[in-house]
């Protein structure tokens, strides 16, 4: 330290030209201008030849009236071609939200899976992840959607299974249906869930003083049950069952997931399942063979010591690698647009089809897919740190 | 040390793409890479200073000295713009593109095809990845101000139509109420599919796909109740309905029509010069028609007296007239013994006698009553 810092007190410093840390900062600098300069270059020269071309250059356009419908939707086309974004922004985000949740169980499932010590699971699993995993994804959806929701019982002779439709142009399930004072009632169904909150507290409180049993789960369940029932009873029955009903080849009622949509969601549950069933595998086995051993000395059971020692254990290593497959399954719905799924690329598409500037739009789409991919990588990072805190 | 040198490195990198960036400029653009099109570039490469000429320098010359014509096409129509299973492109779009070949180059062949999906065709043109777009596209307000292309002129006058199975009894438009309908998303016809429908008051459910073979597939599995597109259009894909299918019979179009489609060649805005060769490329096929110039008698006529038919001496540049077009005398000689008039090329693509088998409609000469009028080459 003091050795380094001696040319500078005797006053032998280098000229500027040959001080390296001046020029560190000066080849930054540098750096940051011609980037800057090549961007602002790159943006004028548009400017300029869209200007030449007659094309407009502001964002105007957003606000005029889209022309087209967007299928299972609410949107017409007098609603403007921003309300369209926003549409197929919601599309992603709906299937992406799904997908993560269903593939993470599908994932972690398959991946305990591939280390069961039964053959047959094992190999079915590992077959499953070998499969999928070796498939171009888009292969994959253009498989699903022709070949198989497609080839499902057209719409009139339907296929009904008790309150489930299956037909090739949507799976119908039953759903809840609301009345109009049904904001009362969630806002009941809150309320009793911090009552059931408080009651587990409680027990918990109990068990802690007194050793008795908690059975926090019971208590608390059996506080909510009570209060939401009760609150079903008086308000005649604020929030029902519906069941899909099929007449003529129009459903009514239940739950609507256009094939389009169902396809997308499965390709991409399914696909990124496979992946994030490796990466399960991968952490449980970076869990040192000592903590299951140990776990097992102790007297616990196999699942036991699953669910106490190593999954805990493995899941602070799993979440990094999970979080870049969330982000990459989010980014992955894009390719809906080969099935005619309206998401946010198809939506930007068909505006641009419809002759809307395509720059300014395909700029919006990407700061709206960076926006998605910075908001779960965020959400990702806080989970991360709060289990590595808490385990540390 | 090294360090540094990294750093010196990453700054040469966008120096040079900005010294790209300063030659590209005169052309606005130009170069945006058409990764298919090796030959073309070529060309350009070694006709470098013709490159370097001042931005005066418009698309006919351009397409003169690259020697080949860059044209958008449809790849997906039978008996339109076709990409057959040798890998030819055919169909009556691909003869226009032909013919302002033989126009401005002499050789009908020198054709680069790119095949664009309907809603890439306008910032392909834009891009100036291409020349013309003759890709059934619709002439529109919008598509002439906004998308800045220019409509020559119409090559084929079209309505929007609906197309169901014969089985399921939809007598009209009216029928169709609780239906899905499928077709191309953008299109013209999508915004008309729904102003139709909304005006009759009719809710449906439109399915817009991104090519006509994902959108045939959905149709062929009852996905949707009515198809609806171009009437030229769904002629073609109802002569080639699958036979286990029940063959062309088991569809049915709609008597209704729609909307208007007068389909025809674009060409960028600015560029006047560029815009009138292919106008007046397709043009002359249509005055062949009516001088009964066809192919196989041009040779004839081209032993004419200039002053027995003046007419038809100027028309095929016997006595050398030029009107200024930037392009041979004998243009027009070129365009008919290479391609045909329009006549031809509507009967060997979509003429009653071919799979479409589409009945002319408006698409014959005014003087039959149809809307193909040649205003008068002098």
């Amino acid at each position: 330290m003091s050795a380094r810092q001696q040319p500078n007190v005797t006053g032998t410093r280098p000229p500027p030209w040959r001080d390296e840390r001046v020029l560190r900062v000066a080849v930054q600098v540098a750096f940051l201008a011609g980037v800057g300069a090549l961007l602002w270059l790159l943006g004028g020269n548009l400017v300029r030849n869209m200007r030449a071309q007659g094309m407009r250059t502001d964002f105007g356009f957003l606000d005029q009236p889209a022309g087209f419908a967007l299928t299972g939707t609410d949107f017409s086309s007098r609603d403007s071609i921003g309300d369209a974004l926003l549409v197929g922004l919601q599309n992603t985000i709906v299937v992406s939200i799904w997908g993560i949740i269903l593939a993470t169980v599908l994932g972690v499932l398959v991946g305990i899976a591939r280390l069961s010590t039964n053959w047959l699971v094992r190999k079915c699993a590992a077959g499953y992840v070998e499969a999928l995993r070796n498939v171009p994804l888009i292969v994959f959806l253009l498989f699903l959607y022709l070949a198989v929701l497609q080839r499902l019982p057209r719409i009139n002779d339907a296929f009904d299974a008790g309150g489930f439709v299956f037909s090739n142009r949507g799976l119908y399930a039953p759903w809840v249906a609301v009345a109009e004072n049904s904001g009362i009632f969630l806002a009941i169904c809150a309320g009793a869930l911090a009552l059931a909150a408080i009651v587990g507290a409680w027990r918990t409180r109990r068990f802690d003083a007194t050793g008795e049993p908690h059975h926090r789960v019971l208590w608390g369940g059996a506080a909510f049950l009570i209060v939401a029932g009760v609150a079903w009873a008086v308000l005649d029955r604020p929030v029902s069952i519906t069941l899909p009903s099929l007449e003529g080849r129009n459903v009514s009622g239940g739950y609507e997931l256009s094939v389009e949509h169902g396809a997308l969601l499965l390709g991409l549950l399914l696909y990124m399942a496979a992946f994030i069933a490796e990466i399960v595998r991968g952490s449980i086995l970076a869990v040192p063979k000592g903590q299951s051993e140990a776990s097992h000395a102790l007297g616990l059971g196999g699942f036991q010591r699953y669910r106490y020692v190593v999954l805990p254990q493995a899941l602070r290593i799993a979440i990094p690698p999970t979080g870049n497959e969330f982000i990459n399954l989010a980014k992955n719905s894009a390719l809906g647009i080969a099935i005619a799924f309206p998401e946010l690329l198809r939506v930007t598409r068909i505006a641009i089809g419809q002759g809307q500037p395509a720059p300014q739009l395909v700029g919006i789409m990407m700061l709206l897919y960076l926006a998605i991919s910075l908001l779960l990588s965020v959400v990702v990072n806080l989970l991360n740190r709060r289990l590595t805190r808490r385990g540390a | 040390m090294r360090h540094r040198k990294f750093l010196t490195s990453l700054l040469v990198v966008p120096a040079l793409v900005l010294a790209a960036c300063n030659g590209d400029d005169g052309n606005g653009g130009d170069e945006p890479a058409l990764p298919e099109d090796d030959g073309g570039e070529e060309v350009d490469a070694a006709e470098g200073e013709e490159d370097e000429a001042p931005p005066a320098e418009g698309t006919l010359a351009e397409v003169q000295s690259r020697g080949v014509l860059n044209c958008g096409v449809n790849d997906a129509v039978p008996g339109f713009g076709f990409l057959t299973a040798e890998g030819e492109y055919e169909g009556f779009d691909v003869e226009f593109c032909r013919a302002v070949a033989a126009a401005v180059l002499g050789d009908a062949d020198a054709v680069e095809y790119t095949a664009l999906t309907a809603e890439a065709r306008f910032t392909a043109l834009q891009a100036r990845e291409i020349d013309v777009l003759i890709r059934n596209t619709t002439w529109t307000a919008s598509r002439d101000g906004g998308e800045s292309g220019s409509f020559t002129t119409t090559t084929f006058y079209d309505g929007q139509g609906m197309m169901v199975r014969s089985d399921d009894d939809y007598g009209s438009l009216d029928d169709m109420q609780d239906t899905v309908v499928c077709t191309l998303s953008g299109t013209t016809t999508e915004l008309n599919l729904e102003s139709v429908f909304v005006a009759r008051g009719l809710d449906y459910e439109p399915l817009t796909f991104e090519d006509n073979d994902t959108l045939r597939e959905a149709f062929l599995a009852e996905r949707c109740d009515g198809w609806t597109s171009d009437k030229s259009q769904l002629a073609a894909f109802r002569a080639e309905w699958p036979e286990d299918e029940g063959g062309p019979d088991a569809l049915t179009i709609l008597d209704e029509t729609m909307s208007k489609e007068p389909l025809g060649p674009v060409t960028l805005d600015g560029d006047v010069e560029w815009f009138d060769a292919v106008r007046w490329a397709v043009i002359v096929t249509i005055q062949a028609w009516e001088f009964e110039i066809d192919s196989s008698n041009v040779e004839e006529f081209l032993d004419v007296d200039p002053e027995e038919d003046p007419e038809v001496a100027r028309f095929l540049g016997v006595d050398e007239f030029d009107a200024g077009l930037g392009l041979d005398p004998d243009f027009a000689v070129n365009v008919i013994q290479q391609v045909g008039n329009y006549q031809e090329i509507y009967e060997r693509t979509v003429g009653p006698e071919t799979a479409l088998g589409l009945d002319p409609g408006f698409n014959t000469l005014w003087t039959e009553g149809g809307l193909l009028y040649a205003p008068p080459y002098r």
